[in-house]
């Protein structure tokens, strides 16, 4: 295998300049891709070379469209291509095409991505190599009738997930039996939209459970390690908004054991790369494999806090070939490390989308802080793209002191010109069930009473400067010179005309 | 004078009652519906102490029907007079609501006609406030022949001073068509409304439930009907913003408006400006952003805000002189022109025209609005209008093309020859007959059938078409437009053009009036 | 960020919130909020990238005007957003009376939250509808968000149709009450 000079980075925002950073900091020349929808974007001032693609006339959106992708590559000819999270990430046909067009995918085998990617086979794959799973539908759901049929067997409440879905898209939770042909539809139909995919399948839904994943490493040469865990409960509608490693839910026994099962997952699938095995885990510490996702994760900053390793070198490294230079037992973790999601979202009225233009961003890094932004001072946040700007990721020897640094950075974060997820960060982080350790995937809905956090005289202090301003105004207004005098004075040529006209 | 004789003792008690008959109780009435009495309202209105009253203790008529009774108090329901706003004379009437309704009796509207003459003979604005409960049943025709003497005055005066309605309360039957005839109408949110036959008439004649908000209150006015011209949540703020948009109009027809010193520079170049219209023709923006960068800061006023929100118009200060802007608005409906925005277009111009305002046109318009309900209701004859104010007007006129400015919108909006005195274009400015896709698919229709992926050549000649035909040089080279301009210059350039118009004058064609396709 | 003293002395404004809740405060400019009995001093600070604070009782808060409509302003503290209405003495009266006495418009209209794409329609016209039911599903930012209706009553109007793109505050169907 080749040793990688150039990439292109088949992605936008915070990931872009995540994986450009890195590229850069080994040698690698990186390329990045201009659009029409964000031409003057953030993440093309941390690219070597842009492509530009904002001529060019599709539907597909451009970070999907593979034809075009592979064109510029061989175009540039350029070595390598990195696609990020979402888009192409998780998409066999172009890894393959990759590798037919001899340009390496830094990530898992098409074949892998393929069998993982789809839920029906990834859960055959676990229970056979004896992963706890959760009971569902084996494979997919033909009918309104036949979702019925296995929601009695199973038993209520059930979810319904896209068979080739992720990130909370075509996610349906059914309560009881007058729900489940409406929400079978929806599922349905979201997974229609979202993937080119209606396939939906079905399983047991297990009440208050923690999201568990692992992070494994797999080279060419048949080494597999994890990287420990991250606990990413903290969300809502299935996407996630902070995420901590490790997780307060765990002791080593869990851990390796859980680890283990990630590994024989990894193993089992011919894996290859970075990669995140996700299970739940109940309040009695039993854990169930639910899917594994084939490409770097948002969340994957506080990994590399708490081991001191730089993923996206790895995925690179591993792509050309290296193998890794660490055992399983030489991966140590130091310390806590939370990631805050900092969404342009308004939690006041149930987190939807803010569109507008950041005026302003000011953060404060530190040792304890780091912020992975997509985003500066005058981007524009667009319907076009997911609604998330940046991360914040901080760290501490103990939890306590991580809430307390992530806290303290949270206080210090400010940004102008948009709503953001900010003041639900400090409510989390203020509430004393999260501070305890006990949280689950529903804590949102149960555990809090308020999802943003206030300070007790706010609102007067929002009454105020609006009766200061609106003070100052009048004052102008009442204030303001008018000189008629001067409009009086007209030269005698125009007078004289307009006299002449009347 | 004995000043405790009886001859001003006579006085002193006439002024006492005038007094008394409008004490507390009286202003409470109408505080206790949430509306200022009529004095208050001109308090708030005029400089501190310069309102001077006039006919204050006329009486109302006895009517000859022997109908009803009448009130004996003076002034007959309306108070009149002129006075000072910051510093300049403006005439005013104020209906009273506290004495019979604000009804309009035959003394009410000799009052009104008086100060509509003396408004029109020193060549002052006048401001109409009005709280009233329609004709006065009593007097019969002598009402009705007042509403007459009044229409006739408000359009006497039309175009030569500014006039203003603000309606304060009821505004019902013949009444609706003073404000209708006057340059603005302000309206105040839950306690104004205005309508030819009120709810009762509905009810009895349609048999439908219409409330009195539903039927003619601010909101339906301000966004549906567009008879309001500005809408406020209460009096006081009403009555300020009746002050401002005062302050930005002469007094009269062969005056310029006012001056406002501003700080904001002169050569001020923006950079903002190159980012706010997107690359992508599609996309919409804020026309308001640029307008607010363009102009001296914070000094836009809106008219018709609510109405035809695809095009804005309003009033702003550039370098400290007042100037009219009609700017399409690609965030509403991409900004096409349809029947409401050239009616609303078409007016404004005319006023703007009609006080010496100059006008900047700001254009980004994708053509006419196509459809069978636009069609069928006129599209063409409304659409008339806004090319015949443009034309007709002879206050200085510059345009900026800042995107899209395509066939018959092209021209309408105040191109060269039309009369527009600078034309200049951003270098992101599209002229042409027609859209791109549009154009192609004319252009190129044989090509377009005969190939197996229609949709993929269509987009591919659109953009050869956007690159090679849409763009401004060709206008440029050509002369139809004067210059493109880097966009963060703007405002010193039409601050120079302005400048340099200031002395236009146009010689109208002899003749009683044109006649504008109404 | 400077307020110079107003000419007028003794003004006073009745700032009131959406949850009804009203603050008084008698000439702002003098920089004072009474606090209990007493008037603690306000300290307004900018930095150079122009984000304002509020300083009051040895506390600080970040405050933006995001959005400001005649006397209606929406204000950010700290991040988070805060509707007040500013009214004089005489126009928080004439509210109090509109509020009791003036009866609300019986449509109610939804509109869009944030411009998208219309999914489907869940709902037809004349159909009776409960607070909670869903109305229709808007497709934006790649994801389907459900519009629920916040009120109940009849549909009187549905002004588009599937796959027709809206823009943020279009309104989507009208309500009789």
């Amino acid at each position: 295998m080749k040793k990688i000079k150039s990439i292109l980075i088949a992605n936008r925002g915070e990931i872009a300049i995540r994986i450009s950073e890195t590229a850069k900091k080994m040698g690698i020349k990186v390329y990045g891709i201009k659009t029409l929808k964000e031409p003057s974007a953030y993440y093309l001032q941390f690219m070597d070379e842009i492509i530009d693609f904002t001529e060019i006339i599709s539907d597909i959106p451009e970070f999907l469209d593979i034809d075009r992708l592979i064109y510029s590559i061989k175009e540039y000819n350029i070595d390598a291509v990195h696609p990020g999270y979402g888009y192409l990430a998780e998409n066999p046909y172009f890894a393959q095409k990759c590798i037919d067009e001899k340009i390496i995918f830094i990530g898992p085998t098409p074949d892998a991505i393929y069998k993982l990617g789809n839920k029906t086979i990834a859960k055959q794959i676990a229970s056979r190599n004896n992963v706890p799973l959760l009971e569902g539908s084996n494979g997919n759901i033909k009918n309104p009738k036949h979702a019925k049929q296995v929601a009695e067997k199973i038993g209520y409440p059930v979810i319904l997930k896209a068979a080739s879905g992720g990130g909370g898209r075509g996610m349906r939770i059914v309560e009881s039996v007058d729900q489940i042909e409406k929400m079978f539809k929806m599922a349905q139909n979201e997974s229609e939209k979202a993937f080119s995919d209606s396939s939906v399948f079905m399983e047991k839904y297990v009440k208050n459970p923690r999201h568990i994943e692992f992070q494994i490493l797999a080279d060419h040469y048949g080494n597999i390690i994890h990287l420990g865990e991250r606990e990413c409960s903290i969300q809502r509608k299935h996407q996630k908004l902070i995420e901590e490693s490790p997780s307060s839910a765990l002791n080593d026994d869990l851990r390796e054991k859980m680890g283990n099962s990630a590994i024989q997952i990894a193993k089992a699938s011919n894996y290859r790369n970075a990669g995140t095995v996700e299970f739940l885990l109940d309040e009695f510490g039993d854990y169930y494999f639910m899917e594994m996702n084939t490409r770097i994760q948002v969340e994957h900053p506080v990994t590399e806090m708490v081991t001191g390793l730089d993923l996206i070198e790895w995925q690179i490294k591993i792509a050309q070939g290296e193998k890794l230079t660490m055992t399983q037992q030489e991966i140590k973790f130091n310390g806590w490390a939370i990631e805050c999601r900092i969404n342009a979202e308004d939690v006041q009225s149930g987190f939807s989308p803010y569109l507008g233009t950041i005026e302003k961003i000011q953060v404060s890094k530190g040792k304890t802080c780091r912020f992975d932004t997509g985003v500066t001072d005058g981007s524009i946040v667009t319907p076009y793209f997911d609604s998330m700007l940046a991360k914040l990721i901080c760290t501490g020897e103990t939890r306590e002191k991580a809430i307390t640094n992530t806290l303290a950075a949270l206080n210090k974060l400010y940004i102008k010109g948009i709503k953001t997820t900010i003041p639900f960060h400090k409510a989390v982080l203020n509430n004393p069930k999260f501070i305890s350790g006990d949280i689950s995937t529903s804590f949102i809905e149960k555990d809090m009473k308020k999802l943003y956090f206030q300070e007790d005289d706010e609102e007067l202090i929002a009454a105020f400067w609006a009766t200061i301003n609106h003070n100052a105004e009048l004052d102008k207004e009442n204030e303001t010179y008018v000189d008629y005098e001067k409009g009086k004075i007209i030269t005698p040529w125009l007078l004289n005309k307009r006299l002449k006209s009347m | 004078m004995d000043i405790n004789g009886k001859i001003f003792k006579n006085f002193q008690s006439r002024v006492e009652r005038l007094k008394t008959q409008n004490g507390p109780d009286k202003v409470k009435k109408q505080h206790d519906k949430g509306k200022l009495h009529a004095r208050e309202r001109i308090a708030l209105l005029f400089d501190k102490n310069s309102f001077e009253e006039l006919d204050a203790f006329v009486t109302s008529a006895t009517p000859d029907t022997g109908f009803g009774k009448i009130d004996e108090a003076f002034g007959d329901g309306v108070v009149i007079g002129y006075g000072r706003i910051n510093g300049r004379l403006v005439y005013v009437y104020s209906q009273d609501f506290t004495v019979m309704g604000g009804s309009l009796g035959s003394v009410h509207a000799r009052k009104i006609m008086k100060v509509q003459d003396l408004a029109l003979r020193v060549g002052a604005p006048i401001i109409g406030l009005i709280d009233s409960g329609g004709a006065r049943i009593q007097e019969g025709v002598a009402s009705l022949s007042g509403y007459a003497g009044i229409f006739h005055r408000n359009v006497q005066s039309s175009g030569i001073i500014p006039q203003i309605s603000v309606i304060l309360g009821p505004a019902a039957g013949g009444a609706v068509y003073s404000p209708a005839l006057t340059d603005f109408v302000f309206m105040t949110k839950k306690t104004s409304y205005m309508f030819v036959t009120g709810p009762d008439v509905v009810r009895e004649v349609l048999n439908e439930e219409v409330s009195f908000e539903d039927l003619g209150g601010a909101d339906i006015h301000a966004k549906k009907s567009g008879v309001a011209h500005f809408i406020y949540e209460d009096e006081e703020n009403t009555l300020l913003a009746v002050k401002k948009l005062l302050s930005f109009f002469p007094s009269n027809n062969l005056e310029n408006p006012p001056f406002v010193e501003t700080n904001d520079k002169k050569d001020r170049i923006d950079e903002k400006l190159r980012a706010i219209v997107p690359d992508d023709t599609n996309k919409p923006y804020d026309i308001k952003l640029i307008i607010d960068l363009l102009i001296d800061k914070g000094t836009f006023f809106e008219v018709s805000e609510h109405f035809a929100s695809n095009l804005v118009v309003g009033l702003a200060r550039l370098n400290g002189k007042a100037i009219g802007i009609v700017a399409n608005q690609p965030k509403v409906l991409a900004g096409v022109l349809d029947i409401n925005s050239s009616l609303k277009g078409a007016r404004f111009i005319r006023f703007c025209d009609a006080f010496n305002i100059p006008l900047l046109t700001l254009e980004d318009v994708p053509g006419f609005l196509p459809g069978i309900d636009q069609e069928h209701n006129g599209l063409i004859k409304h659409g008339a209008k806004l090319l015949f104010a443009y034309s007709e007007a002879s206050v200085p006129k510059i345009t900026v093309i800042l995107r899209k400015s395509y066939g018959g919108a092209f021209c309408v909006m105040n191109s060269k020859n039309l009369g527009g005195d600078y034309n200049f274009a951003w270098p992101s400015a599209e002229i042409a007959v027609m859209g791109p896709e549009g154009a192609v698919s004319i252009l190129y229709r044989r090509e377009l059938a005969k190939s197996d992926n229609p949709k993929q050549l269509k987009k591919e000649l659109a953009a050869k078409y956007r690159q090679e035909i849409a763009n401004p040089y060709i206008a440029d080279e050509k002369g139809y437009i004067d210059e493109v301009i880097d966009p963060s210059e703007t405002r010193k350039k039409l601050i120079i053009a302005f400048e340099s118009l200031e002395n236009k004058h146009i010689e109208p064609p002899a003749r009683k009036h044109a006649n504008i396709p109404l | 960020m400077m307020f110079s003293k107003s000419k007028i002395k003794n003004q006073k404004f009745i700032a009131c919130t959406s949850g009804k809740k009203k603050y008084e405060f008698i000439n702002p400019k003098d920089l004072t909020i009474k606090s209990g009995k007493d008037k603690e001093p306000i300290e307004i600070t900018s930095d150079k990238s122009g984000f304002v604070f509020i300083t009051w009782k040895n506390k600080k808060y970040q405050v933006e005007i995001i959005d400001k409509n005649q006397n209606q302003y929406e204000i950010a503290v700290n991040g988070v957003t805060y509707s007040i209405s500013v009214e004089s003495p005489f126009s928080y009266k004439r509210k109090k009376y509109l509020d009791k006495n003036v009866p609300v418009s019986k449509i109610e209209r939804i509109q869009a939250p944030m411009p998208g794409k219309i999914v489907e329609f869940l709902v037809e016209e004349n159909q009776e509808i409960k607070a909670g039911d869903p109305l229709l599903i808007l497709e934006a930012m790649k994801m389907q968000n459900e519009i629920i209706s916040s009120i109940t009553g009849k549909i009187k109007n549905i002004n588009f149709g599937p796959e027709d793109n809206v823009m943020k505050d279009d309104i989507l169907i009208e309500v009789e009450k």
